[in-house]
């Protein structure tokens, strides 16, 4: 039986009737037309449907829809504030961290938590941090760049 | 897509074609690609994320085994179910036999009779739902006979095997070929006497290397939509050849080209996974039949088993005769591709692979044979840089060998055997410039220059070379009434950029900037035919188009702009969005001004696509199977180094830093073709060691999944140094470029595999060279090349031979 899902996405308070199978990335993509948010493998494996709950990155094609009743929900379609790019989409933008595009949204993601739990990270620690998510295109080495600059600009703005 | 552009569903997301491209090819300012914002904030749509309304859900019945008669196929159950609304099989649809490419016509949409192979399409379901079209899928009533699958290259090529295509002698085919039995096409790259020469050698290596099958794994799976009015249908599609998906959709539906449109919104990502022709004709059928717009979106399971795009496992026999002085004399050469269970374009690459095993070396005598061999396994094509890494993984091996039995360092030995300028390859092209010995210089240079080996550590090196595919392709260009420009091109962007970056070309002539420029693209209505984004080809062959349409522009900014400013068009340049008289800085008037003049007359407005240039001169006289790359064109040439530490307690690699070194003729454009190098070595990295597709006896895949079958995570990958060396090519594309997008994953596994025996003082001969392979070959000696296709892990047989019991 369908049952009431009431949530905030980017901002937004939105509710649907959802049964209790659908996962989270369903429910964003079909009922929400979130778009932004991508299925790659459906399997926890890819990290292109990365998003936030309650500011914790989760993979939403495992993530019943139901359990995120009253959380927060934070897709790569709510990173931008009105016209300006987040730091992360613009270091990612200028500095060759996206070619096909398909990976970038869950990548977003996984680099905004971890920014969000560590400022500085070294090296190692936004490729250990970015681990969950699967780029097939750039070899990783402009996004690892990117996340160092955007997380430079940031520290910089606080 | 503007003009056209009513239909489009993506209009109020960003649609491709409105953003402006910034900054500048050659790195001084960001390059900013024009998809890149809609990319970045999730705007922008992919196949998967287009919606219509009534939209209707497919869904395939694979066969789900690998060769079997089907005995019963009856739908008529499935079709009561609820929310059904068309189930097709081959009975519904013109019942004739194509070829993906046309070297053999030897498939069907559906499978007619019999399936060869785990992942054939049996029958299409649409339904209102995901899960009702499961439900119906499930409900066909399928019986099937199984036969036996043939699994193994060498078998199929036995008198007694039993036969993929029993019926291939009455297969209309490609004039060059001879398909019979289980052989698709044979094809040789012949000069001298190969024979006589390696009887007169000082030493003779002969050796054997064995590849196994790999996945391109685009993040984004195949998906496509179909929406019909009227008799037109518009396929949405995630493919990378939007034309060939047209061609065959109108072929195997007997429908006009015209009428049909492809369009790409934007696409996740290829890798030559979506060449090629898939399931556009399925769904457009489907649609019809249910009578509302369709979409099939894959799972990445069904991603692993039913696109037949794989790379080809491979059995490579090699025999190479030297002087004691390490000089190659001659090569003698076997090489069977596995091309599964349809011949698609395997033909052509056996004679690309076998290009590929002679490599950018003089070698006076030469004698190779590429077999396709048809199997019961997925079929394989043209995945990035089609059977290049394979064969130069081990080519390259094979040198250091002989670099060993001569005494010689690798990079030395290279050196000596390597082409020059002038110098002649293996059907007598004459090769330009010294980019096989400047990459090879620069990448050892590089890595020696990374400080001192660790414990553990060795350096690689592996040389190679690609072509560059030059081919039809058209564009126009065209400038608005503000001044403004416009790029229209029938190019595909896979998102390396190379669509992208057109605006540079056509900013540089006609004095704008990129940013001046939107693109429209990825629209069969509306675009001038292309090859697609395969081959390396869109800057290569579009690039070359949209330079000659620029150029016609120009013309025409020049001649508007002569009677306004009163002087002579030989005095006047473009500069800055102005045109003006050379040395008279105030005599200008802006491209706007013009502009806005020629939209009350004469439109600024051209078209460009120039005849392709040609093959070099050779001599293939000796060749048989001809297919069109008896010679390469403008070769991009590369040297890879790497650093690699090899554990030989658990075999496990780890790859610490590349170098990649790379001869593209001329950088165009050097963010973006940073990008293409970092992310092919990163690849590569992945087919180097981890990445391999696992067949069970029965010739179903058992590593279909992202679980089983790993790629490459951030922290996996290493420091990647990118060099570019440039030797413009006389006959290649824009400024004498070359390839860029399929060079990078050639060389990579073929270095890192001279490191490993450099570390190990052991070969492996399997690819991918897995850490239980590289345990086997340092514990036992087994250096895999005889191993059956079974296990990633080790046999029982190398168990004990290791004095490991298996409780």
């Amino acid at each position: 039986m369908p049952e009431l899902l009431q949530l905030t996405v980017d901002g937004l308070p939105l509710s649907a009737m959802v049964d209790p199978g659908r996962t989270l990335l369903r429910v964003l993509r079909d009922d929400f037309g979130r778009t932004g948010t991508k299925e790659g493998c459906d399997d926890s494996e890819c990290g292109a449907c990365m998003v936030l709950v309650d500011g914790l990155p989760v993979n939403s094609c495992s993530y019943l829809a139901l359990q995120a009743a009253g959380r927060a929900i934070t897709t790569v379609e709510g990173l931008a504030r009105d016209e300006t790019l987040h730091p992360l989409q613009r270091a990612f933008l200028e500095g060759g961290g996206i070619q096909c595009g398909f990976c970038t949204p869950g990548m977003l993601i996984s680099a905004a938590a971890l920014l969000a739990r560590d400022p500085d990270p070294s090296e190692e620690a936004i490729r250990d941090g970015l681990a969950g998510n699967l780029c097939r295109c750039t070899g990783y080495q402009p996004i690892v760049q990117a996340v160092q600059r955007a997380a430079a600009e940031m520290r910089a703005a606080t | 897509m503007t003009e056209g552009n009513a239909q489009h569903p993506d209009r109020d997301g960003s649609p491709p074609d409105q953003e402006p491209a910034t900054g500048s090819g050659d790195g001084s300012r960001p390059w900013i690609r024009a998809d890149g914002q809609a990319k970045a904030t999730g705007q922008a749509r992919y196949t998967a994320d287009l919606t219509f309304p009534g939209l209707a859900h497919a869904r395939l019945l694979l066969a789900g085994r690998a060769h079997a008669r089907i005995t019963r196929l009856d739908p008529t159950r499935a079709r009561t179910l609820p929310g059904v609304l068309a189930i097709l099989t081959q009975a519904d649809v013109p019942d004739l036999r194509y070829g993906s490419f046309d070297y053999v016509l030897d498939r069907t949409l559906f499978a007619r009779d019999v399936v060869r192979f785990e992942g054939e399409v049996v029958a299409a379901v649409a339904a209102l739902t995901p899960e009702q079209a499961a439900a119906a899928v499930a409900a066909i009533e399928v019986e099937y006979e199984d036969l036996p699958p043939i699994l193994d290259v060498e078998g199929a090529l036995r008198p007694e095997s039993p036969l993929v295509h029993p019926d291939i002698d009455g297969y209309a085919h490609d004039p060059n070929l001879d398909p019979s039995g289980n052989v698709a096409g044979r094809s040789t790259i012949v000069k001298g006497d190969a024979a006589a020469a390696l009887a007169g050698a000082a030493v003779v290596v002969r050796e054997r290397y064995v590849a196994d099958m790999a996945h391109p794994v685009p993040i984004e799976p195949h998906s496509v939509t179909a929406d019909w009015s009227g008799d037109r249908v518009t396929i949405y599609s995630s493919t990378q050849v939007p034309f060939t998906a047209r061609g065959k959709t109108a072929e195997v539906l007997q429908i006009p080209e015209h009428r049909i449109r492809v369009v790409v919104t934007h696409l996740g990502g290829g890798f030559g996974g979506k060449c090629d022709f898939h399931f556009e004709g399925h769904v457009a059928a489907l649609a019809r039949a249910a009578r509302r717009p369709v979409r099939l979106v894959l799972s990445r399971h069904e991603e692993f088993i039913a696109p037949d795009k794989v790379t080809h496992a491979m059995v490579v026999d090699l025999e190479t005769g030297v002087a004691e002085d390490g000089t190659i004399l001659a090569r003698r050469s076997r090489i069977l591709l596995d091309c599964g269970a349809y011949a698609s374009d395997t033909p052509v690459l056996g004679q690309i692979a076998a290009m590929m095993i002679a490599g950018p070396y003089r070698i006076p005598d030469v004698d190779i044979e590429a077999i396709s061999v048809y199997t019961n396994r997925t079929p394989a094509g043209s995945v990035r840089a089609p059977t290049g890494p394979q064969a130069c993984w081990a080519v390259e091996q094979h040198h250091d060998v002989l670099a060993t039995r001569v005494g010689l360092d690798p990079v030395e030995f290279r050196r000596r055997n390597l082409v020059h300028d002038g110098d002649e390859g293996p059907t007598r092209q004459r090769h330009e410039g010294d980019g096989a010995i400047d990459t090879l210089n620069a990448a050892a240079d590089r890595i020696r220059a990374d400080g001192p080996l660790g414990p553990g550590e060795a350096i690689g090196v592996a040389s190679g070379w690609w072509f560059s595919a030059p081919g039809a392709s058209g564009a126009f260009v065209r400038i608005e009434s503000d001044g403004s420009g416009r790029i229209v091109t029938g190019a595909q962007e896979n998102g390396t950029g190379a669509v992208m970056a057109l605006p540079i070309l056509a900013a540089e002539e006609l004095g704008m900037r990129p940013e001046d420029f939107a693109i429209t693209y990825q629209d069969t209505d509306t675009g001038p035919y292309d090859g697609g984004s395969s081959g390396s080809q869109t800057t290569f062959n579009n690039g070359r188009a949209v330079v000659e349409a620029a150029r016609e522009v120009r013309r025409q900014l020049l001649e508007l702009a002569s009677v306004q400013l009163e002087a002579s068009v030989a005095d006047l340049e473009l500069r800055d969005g102005h045109a003006g008289v050379v040395g008279s800085p105030d005599r200008r008037v802006s491209i706007a001004d013009l502009a806005s003049t020629a939209h009350d007359g004469a439109l600024l407005l051209a078209r460009g696509s120039g005849l392709p240039p040609e093959n070099p001169e050779h001599d293939a006289s000796a060749c048989v199977g001809r297919l069109g790359f008896e010679s390469f064109a403008s070769p991009t040439f590369f040297c890879h180094a790497v650093r690699v530490h090899v554990d030989p307690a658990t075999g496990i690699v780890r790859t610490r830093k590349v170098v990649a070194a790379t001869d593209v003729g001329r950088v165009l454009n050097a963010p973006g073709a940073t990008g293409q190098m970092t992310g092919g070595v990163v690849m590569a990295l992945g087919n180097a060691t981890m990445e391999g597709t696992v067949f069970g006896a029965d010739g179903r895949q058992r590593n279909a999944s992202l679980l089983d079958y790993k790629l490459l995570t951030t922290a996996d990958a290493p420091e990647i140094e990118v060099v570019f060396v440039e030797h413009p090519a006389s006959n290649g594309g824009p400024r004498g470029s070359k390839g860029v997008g399929e060079p990078p994953i050639v060389p990579t596994a073929a270095a890192v595999a001279n490191a490993i025996a450099s570390v190990t003082g052991t070969r492996v001969r399997r690819l991918p060279m897995t850490p239980e392979r590289v345990w086997r070959a340092v514990t036992t000696g087994d250096d895999g090349a005889t191993e059956a296709n079974a296990p990633f892990g080790p046999s029982e047989a190398a168990l004990a031979a290791a004095g490991i019991g298996r409780r």
